[in-house]
């Protein structure tokens, strides 16, 4: 069975290599037979990774533990959801997910052009696909996924602890789509660059592959956050770890070139910034993995020792130099047809969003990488932690919330300045409001205040935006007003879809600046029927029970919560062994989650005998919000890609100009 | 007009620079004011340079049988070792769940006079996959 898996694999090597060759080829003699070919070569090694990661599961679910990846990464106590998921758990399977995402996305990209940009596909193809040939030669060279033991042991060595938990479930999978995504519009990319095709064709091509890669990275980032929270069991989200940073990093060049991809779109310009932005991307996709893969920068995330890390910088390598030259070459081509018009206006606002980004993008990247250059260079390995990150990003992120505000408000080409003030006025005057109100109720710390009344800028913004949207259509076409706010959205998905998503972030900064300014903590040791105070909360250490259950032994305390006299309900922090070949520790801490704060709480210790224990208790402010907002995020992110028919005609015109220069070239 | 266009081009050229300089400044400032050095017990022990009370990075492996834990006020005390030598870490507060003899870690703390490392948070190395006992 392991067989077909490999072999499946070792086809899918050689198919992938062909339609490298034959897309290229063909599209260079314009023998479309060839490129045809190429693109059945590419649907061909869809279907064989289908069936190696079928086969892996297969293995997975009969517990084949003559796999040594079965073997390593499942035992036989493991419960069947994370039996399913133990398949991303490591290395190898991680990578034939990935592998496998790619060659379907492959297969989709090849589907939705089948009547369209016939210049660009070729090469598209082919750069898909060398991608993925550098994935399957190291699922079969470097660290075959499908490796055999010797001898079949009698169990395996059973996930780890720590990975037994939903978000593994969904964390690994989803920031992969993400990862994998972004490959898309970069193969765009090089392929515009190579073809010379380089006007916003591409672009528009791509323009939901990059939503959906930007949206799922994102997500993934913030279900990342979210585990980290709810099973690391330290009180907190995000620890500035190299691994969370290499993830974020691409989040933010992502959302950068999103932003200034729509100023090819309407003006034509910024070609080879866009270019630079979306390769930027990619290589920092690469990077991350190479983090995490090689081991070279210490963090909870990385995997064991592996020999991955020389071959992922050697692609990285091989992607910056090719990618650089073919830019550098087409230089001549990309020139602007436009320029800026005016430093107050919607197109150099954006623009400093990107350089605000980029910067950022450069500070975590610094941060990141610091303790190998300062070995390199000065022999001695100084490390920074997130004291740094919140030091250096806290200002970078307030100044890009400020603009978040202010951006929608400036018109395109020009803005007045009278224009601008008349439209400013009134959220500055209700943020500084809101800011001394704060103030009043006693705030003290600068840059939550400031925070806070950007976020109550933005939220002001986006109101007035959306009020006058409704208002004209209620007064221009007498729609009632809720009917007028559906109309308004549905008719311009784009426009109050991206607003909807600025929400969602503006709610994020809201959870961040609570939970990481206004954190309240105790660690406290109480006897059985003790209370503590913690703020306004009385809580009390009512038992400590002991259990077993299949795969681990259970000590778990219940806690009883009041405020005001008034019981709020019971908490059960638990501590976790886990039985299998070697024992570890895992625990669950217990959350009480409301809009306005979490109450948090570990158990730290405890005496055998259940007469006492100790523990961790936590108020961590806002912090539902952060999941709320990504919430409102997806909300925004499946407005924005829905089909628009108005855009469609919109860009109709455009499209019959390019179809005709597609036609001459193919 | 063209010393018009060329005074626009200039403008955003220069609101670029200013950007970056001053996220260049961020960094720099961040680096030189949050900086901690990582060294390995050898490296404190072998002493050469003055280190006493300076937040540091220890990074090592736990040693077997070396913890000792005292639950009721969440005292930790274990050894951190390199090829060659051990150091003596203490630390109070939650231990983290990936803790356990013989794991890597990074130890943040100071290093103080009596030839003990005070420890503020522990960072142990979670490998996704068991690690063969050795």
């Amino acid at each position: 069975m392991v067989d077909i898996g490999y072999f499946s694999l070792l086809i899918a090597v050689l198919a992938s290599g062909y339609s490298i060759i034959a897309a290229s080829v063909g599209r260079s003699r314009g023998r479309a037979e060839l490129v045809r070919s190429a693109a059945s070569a590419a649907f061909a090694v869809a279907g064989l990774l289908t069936i190696g990661m079928a086969v892996l599961l297969y293995a997975f679910l009969t517990r084949d533990f003559q796999v040594a990846y079965v073997a390593d990464y499942s035992s036989r106590n493991l419960p069947l959801v994370y039996t399913v998921s133990a398949l991303w758990g490591g290395q190898e399977g991680s990578l034939l997910l990935w592998a496998w995402l790619l060659s379907v996305f492959t297969a989709l990209v090849v589907i939705q052009n089948r009547r369209q940009n016939r210049a660009l596909m070729p090469y598209v193809i082919a750069v898909l696909m060398a991608v993925e040939l550098f994935l399957l030669l190291l699922l079969t060279f470097v660290t075959p996924v499908f490796a055999r033991l010797d001898g079949v042991p009698a169990d395996g060595r059973g996930l780890n602890p720590l990975l037994q938990n939903p978000g593994m479930i969904f964390h690994p999978p989803i920031l992969f789509l993400g990862y994998v995504g972004f490959t898309v519009p970069f193969a765009f990319a090089v392929s515009a660059l190579i073809t010379g095709q380089l006007g916003d064709v591409w672009i528009r091509s791509t323009r939901r592959w990059t939503i959906f890669s930007w949206f799922f990275l994102g997500l993934g980032v913030l279900l990342g956050a979210q585990w980290a929270y709810v099973e690391l069991g330290w009180g907190g989200y995000w620890a500035w770890d190299p691994v969370e940073n290499a993830s974020l990093m691409p989040w933010l060049t992502g959302t950068a070139y999103l932003h200034s991809v729509m100023i090819q779109e309407r003006k034509n310009m910024l070609k080879v910034w866009n270019m630079i932005l979306i390769m930027l991307t990619f290589l920092l996709v690469l990077f991350g993995t190479f983090i995490t893969r090689s081991g070279i920068i210490s963090s909870v995330h990385s995997f064991g020792q592996s020999a991955l890390g020389p071959f992922f910088l050697g692609f990285i390598v091989v992607v910056l130099a090719g990618t650089l030259i073919l830019l550098l070459s087409r230089l001549p081509l990309l020139k602007s047809t436009n320029e800026l018009d005016s430093l107050l206006s919607r197109e150099s606002s954006f623009l400093f969003n990107n350089l605000i980004l980029v910067g950022a993008t450069f500070s975590i990247f610094w941060g990141t990488v610091f303790p190998i250059i300062s070995e390199a260079v000065r022999g001695v390995k100084i490390t920074v932690g997130p004291p740094f990150f919140n030091k250096v990003t806290v200002p970078i992120f307030l100044a890009l919330l400020f603009l978040t505000g202010v951006c929608p408000l400036i018109a395109w080409r020009k803005a007045s300045g009278r224009n601008l003030r008349r439209n400013l006025l009134l959220p500055l005057i209700i943020a500084l409001l809101g800011g001394a109100g704060l103030f009043a109720a006693g705030i003290r710390h600068g840059y939550s205040l400031l925070s806070f009344t950007l976020v109550i800028l933005v939220l002001t913004t986006i109101w007035v935006e959306f009020f006058r949207g409704v208002r004209a259509r209620h007064n221009l076409m007498s729609e009632n007003y809720l009917k007028a706010l559906g109309m308004l959205v549905w008719r311009n998905k784009r426009r109050y879809g991206g607003y909807i998503v600025h929400v969602g972030m503006v709610l994020i900064f809201l959870g961040i600046t609570g939970s990481s300014a206004f954190k309240t903590e105790k660690e406290v040791n109480l006897s059985r029927g003790e209370s503590t105070e913690l703020r306004d909360y009385t809580i009390t250490f009512e038992t400590l029970v002991q259990y077993p259950t299949a795969n681990k032994d259970v000590t778990a305390a219940t806690l009883s919560v009041y405020r005001g006299g008034r019981r709020l309900g019971s908490l059960s922090p638990a501590v976790e062994k886990h039985k299998g070949l070697e024992e570890q520790t895992a625990s669950e801490v217990a959350i009480r989650s409301t809009l306005r704060e979490d109450l948090y709480a570990i158990l730290a210790g405890y005496e055998p005998d259940g007469s006492e224990a100790t523990f961790k208790l936590l108020i961590n402010p806002l912090v539902a919000w952060i999941w709320l907002g990504g919430l409102v995020l997806a909300l925004g992110t499946i407005l924005v890609m829905l089909p628009d028919r108005r855009e469609r005609e919109r860009l109709k015109v455009k499209y019959a100009r390019e179809v005709l220069s597609d036609e001459v070239y193919s | 007009m063209r010393a018009k266009l060329l005074s626009k081009r200039n403008k955003f050229i220069i609101g670029g620079l200013l950007v970056f300089a001053v996220i260049g400044y961020l960094v720099y400032a961040g680096i030189r004011d949050t900086r901690m050095y990582y060294m390995t017990p050898s490296e404190i022990i072998a002493g050469e340079r003055e280190i006493y009370g300076e937040g540091l990075r220890l990074g090592g492996i736990v040693v077997d049988g070396s913890i000792e834990w005292d639950a009721r006020n969440l005292l930790l005390a274990f050894q951190v070792k390199d090829e060659k030598n051990s150091l003596p870490v203490v630390y109070q507060g939650v231990v983290p769940d990936a803790f356990e003899n013989g794991v890597e870690i990074v130890v943040e703390g100071t290093y103080t006079e009596d030839g003990v490392f005070k420890a503020t948070t522990l960072l142990p190395k979670c490998p996704s996959k068991y690690e063969p006992s050795s």
